[in-house]
C-alpha cells in the first residue's frame, strides 16, 4: 500500500515540475511576444536569414572538416602500430578540452588576425577533439574478445574494422559528433566578436545597445538551433545504431 | 591430423609458455588440453590458428606447416570457439552464425539450409533465433551459438577454448552432453582446453596434462586415472581418481574383465541396463538400493548379476598395482 | 607578428591587474560551484528516491546546457532587468549555477544508484537506517563520481565565467573583451592564456582530490 501511495505521490512531483517548466516557457514565450522582443525578426526579415545562413555556413563547413578529420584520424590512432601516438592524442584532447572556447577564438584571432577565416578555424580545432576522443573510446570500447574470435575466424584487419569496430563504436561516434556540432553552435554565437558573423551580431549589439529586442532575437533562434540538432542527433543514435547495440546498452544499465 | 613438433613458445626472449611439446592428434579425435592456469594450454591452442606465433618447432596441420599456410585462409576452415562466446553484439544470430561462410562467398540458399540445420543440431529453433541478437539470449544459449558458428562452414578441426567454463554447473553439464551427441554426429578433429580434469575425463578420447609449458602425460582418460604417470598427475586428478575412472567403464566392461556371477531367479532383484557406467552402480550398491543388481542388454534379455566385490575386483584389475591410494579397500 | 617579449612585458607591467581579474574570476566560479553543489547533491540523492522525477529533471538541465553560454546569457538579461540586475554580477552567477546542475545532479544521482546492491543489502542487513546508509554506505562509494561532476561543471565554469565579461561580470575575459576592442592582440593572448592555464589547473587539482576522495579499494 506504502509503495503504491509512494509510486502515485512521485508520479505527481514529476508531473508538477514538467508543467512548471512548460508553463515557464509559454510564460516567457508570450512575455516576449506581447513586449515585441521578437520584432527584429519580422520587420528584418532578410537580415535574420542572412545571420542565420552565416551561422549555419560556420558550423557546416568546420563542424563537416573536423568529422572527416577526426574519424579517420581516431581510427588510425587506435591501430595497434601507433599506441603510442594514441596515449598522446588522447591526452591532448582531454586537455585541448578543458580550454574555454573563448579562449580559443581569443587564440586564433591573435595568430591569423580578425575575420571569417579565424573563426572557422577557431571552431574547427574546438570540434575536432570530442569527435576523435569518442571515436577512439568508441572503438577500444569492442571487448577484445570479440575482436579475438573475430581474428580466430579469419577476418581480414579491415573486415574486423568494418564489420566489428565501426559498428560497435557507432553510438559513441555520433555522440562525439552530437557534441562537437552543439558546443560549434554556441561557439560560433561568440564568432562575430573576431568578425565572423553569425547570430552573435544580434546578441553582442543588443548587449552593447541595452535593447533586449535584439538580445531575444539573437538568443532565442540559436538556442533553438542548438536544442533542435542535439534532438536530431539523438535520433540518428536511435535510427543509426544496430539495434544488437541498443540492446546491450540496456542490459548493461 | 594435427602434428606438435617441438613447439615452444617464448615470450619477451626468456618466458617460456610452451616448453618443446610433441604429441599427434588423430583425425576424428577428441583431445582435452588440461592443466592448472599459466601451464600454457591456451597458448598452445591459438598457435595452431596462428593467433599466437610459433618460438621453435612446427605444428603439421593436414601435412602442411602451419606457418606456410595464409592465415586468414586456414583460420575460415578451422572451427573457433572461446568462453566468453565473442559473439558480435551488432549482428542478428543468423549473421553471427553465418559469418565465415559469408566471408567465403556462399549463396543465401545455401547458406540458409546450413543455419537451420546447424540450428536444429544445436536444439534451438531457427526460426525462432534468426532475428535476434546475442543479448537477448541465455548465458547457455549464447555459448550454444558460439558452437554452431564454429561449426558453420563444416571445418574438419575445431579449437575450442574452455567453451563451457563460465556457465553453471548444471548448465555446463548438460551442454557436454549435447556437445557429445553433436560430435557423434559432425567426428570433427578437436583441441580442447579446460581447467576442469572432471570434464577432460568425460569429454575427451584423449587428455593432454600440461604443467609449466611442459606435457606431463598424454594419454586416453583411463590411463591417465589409473596409471598416472607421475606425482603432479597423480596429484591434479585427484585422491577420488579411481572414483573418478568409474564413470569411464560401463557393467559391459566389467563383464568382459571379470565376469558376472549368475542370478537369483525367485529373488526380487532390481536390474539395470549393461550400458549403464560404472559410477552409477557403484552409487546404487552404496546407497542401500540393493546389495545385488541384475544386469540386463538391450533386449531385456538378464545377462547375470554383480555386487560390490565384482566392481573392486574389476577396478583393482584396471588400477593395478600402480594404485597408490585405491578409495575401495575390503576390510 | 606577435613576439614573446610583448607577451612577458606586458604580464610584468599588468601583474596586479592579471590577478585582480584572475581573483574575481575565481570568485565567480567558486561561489557558483558551491552553490550549485548545495542544490545539486541534495537533489540527486532525492532523485534516486523518485525515478519518474529524475527523467524528467535530467531532461530539462541537459535542455538548459544545450543552450549557447551567450544566449543563455542574452535570455537572462532582459528578464533579470525587470528587477533591475540585468547585467553584472548576479546574472552571470546565475547562468553558471544553472550549467553546473547537469554533470553534478547527473553524477550524484548515477553514483548513488550504481552503488553495488549487495552493499546496500549488507548495510540493510546489519541495521543501518537510511540516513545511516545513506552517509555511510552510499554517499562513499558515489564520492568519486560526484567528485568528477564538480570537476567537469568547474572547468565549465571557467570557460562560461569569461564569456560573462561580456555582460559586466568581470574576470579574464575583461582582458580579452578589452583587448578585442582595443586592438591589443597581446592582451587577447594573454588572457586567453591565463584563463586557459587556470582551467587546466582546476582540472588537474579536482582530478587530485578526486583520486583522494577515492576510498581505497574502489
Amino acid at each position: 500500500m506504502e509503495w503504491h501511495y509512494n509510486m502515485n505521490r512521485n508520479k505527481r512531483i514529476s508531473l508538477i515540475v514538467k508543467v512548471l517548466f512548460w508553463a515557464g516557457l509559454i510564460i516567457f514565450f508570450s512575455w516576449a511576444f506581447t513586449n515585441g522582443m521578437f520584432q527584429p525578426i519580422f520587420e528584418n526579415t532578410g537580415t535574420f536569414f542572412n545571420l542565420l545562413g552565416e551561422h549555419m555556413l560556420l558550423v557546416l563547413i568546420s563542424g563537416s572538416l573536423a568529422i572527416f578529420t577526426a574519424i579517420p584520424a581516431g581510427i588510425f590512432l587506435t591501430r595497434p602500430q601507433f599506441q603510442k601516438a594514441e596515449f598522446f592524442a588522447v591526452n591532448l584532447a582531454n586537455l585541448g578540452q578543458t580550454i574555454p572556447s573563448l579562449a580559443i577564438l581569443a587564440l586564433a584571432m591573435g595568430f591569423i588576425g580578425i575575420g571569417m577565416e579565424a573563426a572557422l578555424v577557431a571552431l574547427f580545432a574546438y570540434s575536432v577533439l570530442p569527435v576523435l576522443q569518442n571515436t577512439i573510446a568508441g572503438i577500444n570500447s569492442v571487448d577484445e574478445d570479440t575482436k579475438d574470435a573475430a581474428r580466430g575466424m579469419g577476418l581480414t584487419n579491415m573486415q574486423i574494422l568494418w564489420r566489428i569496430e565501426l559498428p560497435n563504436a557507432a553510438y559513441s561516434i555520433i555522440a562525439g559528433v552530437r557534441t562537437a556540432l552543439v558546443m560549434n553552435i554556441g561557439t560560433a554565437a561568440l564568432a562575430y566578436l573576431i568578425g565572423g558573423g553569425g547570430f552573435g551580431v544580434w546578441i553582442f549589439s543588443g548587449i552593447e545597445l541595452f535593447d533586449n529586442a535584439y538580445l531575444i532575437s539573437g538568443a532565442v533562434p540559436v538556442s533553438m538551433l542548438a536544442i533542435a540538432v542535439d534532438y536530431l542527433f539523438r535520433g540518428m543514435q536511435l535510427i543509426l545504431v544496430p539495434k544488437g547495440l541498443r540492446l546491450a546498452r540496456q542490459a548493461v544499465s | 591430423m594435427i602434428q606438435f613438433n617441438d613447439v615452444s613458445k617464448v615470450y619477451n626472449g626468456s618466458v617460456k609458455a610452451v616448453d618443446n611439446v610433441s604429441f599427434n592428434v588423430e583425425d576424428g579425435e577428441f583431445v582435452i588440453l588440461v592443466g592448472p592456469s599459466g601451464c600454457g594450454k591456451t597458448t598452445l591452442l591459438r598457435m595452431v590458428n596462428q593467433l599466437e606465433e610459433i618460438t621453435e618447432g612446427e605444428i603439421i596441420l593436414n601435412n602442411q606447416s602451419v606457418k606456410e599456410l595464409n592465415k586468414i585462409e586456414m583460420r575460415r576452415k578451422i572451427g573457433y570457439v572461446i568462453q566468453s562466446n565473442g559473439l558480435f553484439p551488432n549482428m542478428t544470430i543468423e549473421k553471427n552464425v553465418m559469418i565465415v561462410p559469408d566471408l567465403l562467398g556462399w549463396d543465401r540458399k545455401k547458406r540458409q539450409d546450413r543455419f537451420n540445420h546447424l540450428m536444429e543440431l544445436i536444439g534451438l529453433h531457427p526460426d525462432e533465433f534468426r532475428k535476434r541478437y546475442p543479448h537477448e539470449l541465455s548465458g547457455g544459449q549464447q555459448q550454444r551459438i558460439g558452437v554452431a558458428r564454429a561449426l558453420a562452414a563444416d571445418p574438419p578441426v575445431m579449437l575450442m577454448d574452455e567453451p563451457f567454463g563460465a556457465l553453471d554447473p548444471i548448465i555446463r553439464n548438460r551442454l557436454q552432453e549435447e556437445f557429445l551427441q553433436i560430435q557423434k554426429e559432425v567426428k570433427k578433429t578437436i583441441l580442447f582446453v579446460s581447467h576442469d580434469i572432471d570434464e577432460a575425463v568425460k569429454m575427451g578420447d584423449k587428455i593432454a596434462l600440461l604443467r609449466d609449458g611442459e606435457i606431463m602425460q598424454y594419454n586416453r582418460p583411463e590411463e591417465i586415472l589409473n596409471h598416472p604417470k607421475n606425482e603432479f598427475v597423480s596429484k591434479f586428478v585427484g585422491q577420488d581418481r579411481v572414483l573418478k575412472s568409474t564413470s569411464l567403464y560401463s557393467v559391459k566392461d566389467l563383464d568382459n574383465e571379470v565376469g558376472l556371477s549368475p542370478y537369483d531367479k525367485s529373488a526380487h532383484i532390481k536390474a539395470v541396463q549393461e550400458d549403464t557406467s560404472l559410477r552409477i552402480i557403484l552409487s546404487m550398491l552404496l546407497n542401500q538400493e540393493a546389495d545385488q543388481l541384475v544386469i540386463e542388454d538391450g533386449n531385456g534379455n538378464r545377462k547375470g548379476s554383480l555386487t560390490l566385490e565384482h566392481v573392486e575386483k574389476f577396478l583393482q584389475a584396471k588400477v593395478g598395482e600402480n594404485a597408490d591410494g585405491v578409495a575401495l579397500q575390503h576390510e | 607578428m606577435l613576439a614573446i617579449n610583448d607577451f612577458l612585458n606586458y604580464f610584468s607591467v599588468n601583474s596586479e591587474q592579471i590577478l585582480d581579474y584572475t581573483f574575481e574570476h575565481i570568485q565567480l566560479v567558486g561561489l557558483a560551484i558551491i552553490i550549485s553543489i548545495l542544490i545539486g547533491v541534495p537533489l540527486g540523492i532525492y532523485l534516486t528516491t523518485n525515478e519518474e522525477l529524475a527523467g524528467t529533471v535530467l531532461q530539462i538541465t541537459s535542455i538548459i546546457m544545450t543552450i549557447p553560454s551567450i544566449a543563455l546569457f542574452g535570455i537572462m538579461i532582459p528578464i533579470l532587468s525587470i528587477v533591475g540586475q540585468g547585467i553584472g554580477f548576479l546574472p552571470a552567477l546565475i547562468a553558471l549555477v544553472l550549467y553546473s546542475q547537469l554533470p553534478i545532479i547527473r553524477n550524484t544521482y548515477t553514483g548513488i544508484k550504481d552503488v553495488d546492491p549487495n552493499i546496500r543489502d549488507a548495510a540493510k542487513g546489519i541495521g543501518m537506517t537510511t540516513f545511516q546508509r545513506l552517509w555511510k554506505v552510499e554517499i562513499p562509494n558515489a564520492m568519486p563520481l560526484i567528485m568528477a561532476g564538480v570537476r567537469t561543471a568547474t572547468v565549465l565554469n571557467i570557460g562560461i565565467g569569461a564569456i560573462a565579461a561580456y555582460i559586466g561580470a568581470g574576470g579574464l575575459g575583461s582582458l580579452i573583451n578589452q583587448g578585442i576592442s582595443r586592438s591589443n592582440n597581446t592582451m587577447v593572448l594573454v588572457g586567453a592564456v591565463v584563463v586557459s592555464i587556470l582551467a587546466i589547473i582546476a582540472d588537474l587539482l579536482l582530478k587530485y582530490i578526486q583520486k583522494k576522495f577515492t576510498p581505497k579499494g574502489i
